[in-house]
């Protein structure tokens, strides 16, 4: 039987299908569970990837409006995320102390570095860290599980003294997510009502008395902060 | 114009976090591919929406670049086409059924055959016109509108399976073709 009366046993086929999005979610998967281990078909899928490609050979560019570029770079390296956290702390009041709006007009603008590759492929990475790199936290959370792995790669808590971790969401006032363990490595809890609104939210870390903050807000410094991105 | 070579480049760049030369390959490529998702999406505001999704990808996404086995602007286009598409199947399944019906009906919807024939030297418009042409029309509608095989079927008005058995053979005719 030649290949004309099965085209559908055929992997130049499925690849093209592939390559289509025809398949569905489960075949999908399978296609590219195959093409991790087997070159052929990844070069079969490579092949429809260029020939598909010419049908967009006639498609005029069009320059896209200056907003998007400003849009990418805002939501990558958080130029943006600089003015809302300075208008943020102003409506924080007198629980900051005006040293943490300088702390961060400093180290905001080179905030967000690409973080390490997780080993699980989870859903969402942070990188929380302070300009000169004295205090570096990185985060990986899981939406569906609500746990939010943290490693502190370097810095601490100066003595007697606590560092805790803070989800700000939006323009909503900061919520604690708990004291950083002593452990470099740790998995805090993020409680059901906050487990949704992680994603696309800024970590922060204050420094604190002992214990964390005493009024559920931050009281001290603002040392590190990061955007949480999809991984 | 930016060379294959400078695409690629600008891409291993990137994938050591390069801003710089992210800020190039953006200038470079943006309006090709965001051609190609207006193409497909018909609106300006989703098309400005799905063009930052594509390039935070790309950001992200650039160290695997290499072990794709695309060259650059396919792997870009690629992106940008499927990103597009994914857009476009999840309003769908939002639609209702006189939508999609209302859809399905509308001529002005389809790939543009005009532009296709422009292209009438390359190989892959010669192969596509050896398939027959309601055949053809159903692939390129799978590649530029993202449609399925069960909107395929309604479109064309035949049976499921049908639709599948015209679509594999016509890729088995395509790739024979382009094999050549």
């Amino acid at each position: 039987m030649s290949d004309q009366d099965q085209p559908d046993r055929d992997d130049r086929v499925l690849a093209g299908e592939y390559t289509l999005g025809l398949l569905s979610a489960d075949e999908a998967a399978a296609f590219e569970a195959r093409m991790v281990r087997e070159p052929e078909l990844r070069a079969l899928y490579a092949q429809w990837a260029e020939d598909f490609t010419g049908l967009t050979d006639d498609i005029a560019p069009q320059a896209p409006p200056a907003r998007v570029w400003q849009q990418i770079e805002t939501g990558l390296f958080g130029t943006r995320e600089r003015r809302s956290w300075l208008r943020r702390f102003t409506f924080w009041g007198g629980g900051i102390v005006a040293a943490a709006v300088l702390v961060l007009a400093v180290f905001l603008p080179d905030l967000v570095e690409r973080g390490p590759v997780p080993p699980v492929d989870p859903p969402y990475v942070a990188q929380i860290a302070s300009e000169d790199g004295s205090l570096v936290v990185q985060a990986v959370y899981d939406d569906a599980t609500g746990s939010l792995f943290v490693d502190r790669e370097s810095g601490g808590a100066a003595p007697g003294r606590a560092l805790e971790l803070w989800l700000i969401a939006g323009e909503d006032a900061p919520v604690s997510l708990g004291v950083m363990p002593q452990d470099a490595q740790s998995i805090l809890r993020v409680a059901d009502d906050l487990r949704g609104r992680v994603a696309g939210a800024v970590l922060a870390i204050s420094d604190e008395p002992e214990g964390g903050s005493p009024t559920g807000a931050p009281t001290g410094d603002v040392l590190a902060v990061g955007p949480v991105q999809e991984s | 114009m930016t060379t294959r070579d400078e695409i690629e480049n600008l891409i291993l760049r990137v994938a050591q976090g390069d801003r710089a030369a992210f800020s190039n390959l953006y200038s470079s490529t943006s309006a090709k591919l965001f051609g190609v998702v207006l193409r497909v999406l018909n609106d300006r505001a989703e098309a400005e929406e799905v063009l930052q999704e594509i390039f935070v990808k790309v950001w992200h996404n650039a160290g695997k670049y290499s072990v794709n086995g695309l060259s650059p602007m396919t792997w870009l286009i690629t992106i940008a086409r499927n990103a597009a598409i994914d857009r476009l199947r999840k309003a769908r399944r939002a639609e209702k059924p006189a939508e999609l019906e209302e859809r399905i009906a509308d001529p002005g919807a389809g790939p543009e055959e005009a532009a296709i024939a422009k292209s009438e030297q390359s190989r892959l418009t010669a192969c596509f016109a050896e398939l027959a042409a309601r055949h053809a029309e159903a692939v390129r509608r799978a590649y530029l509108e993202g449609e399925t095989y069960a909107e395929l079927a309604a479109r064309f008005d035949v049976p499921l399976n049908t639709m599948r058995t015209w679509l594999r053979r016509s890729l088995l005719s395509l790739r024979e073709c382009l094999s050549r």
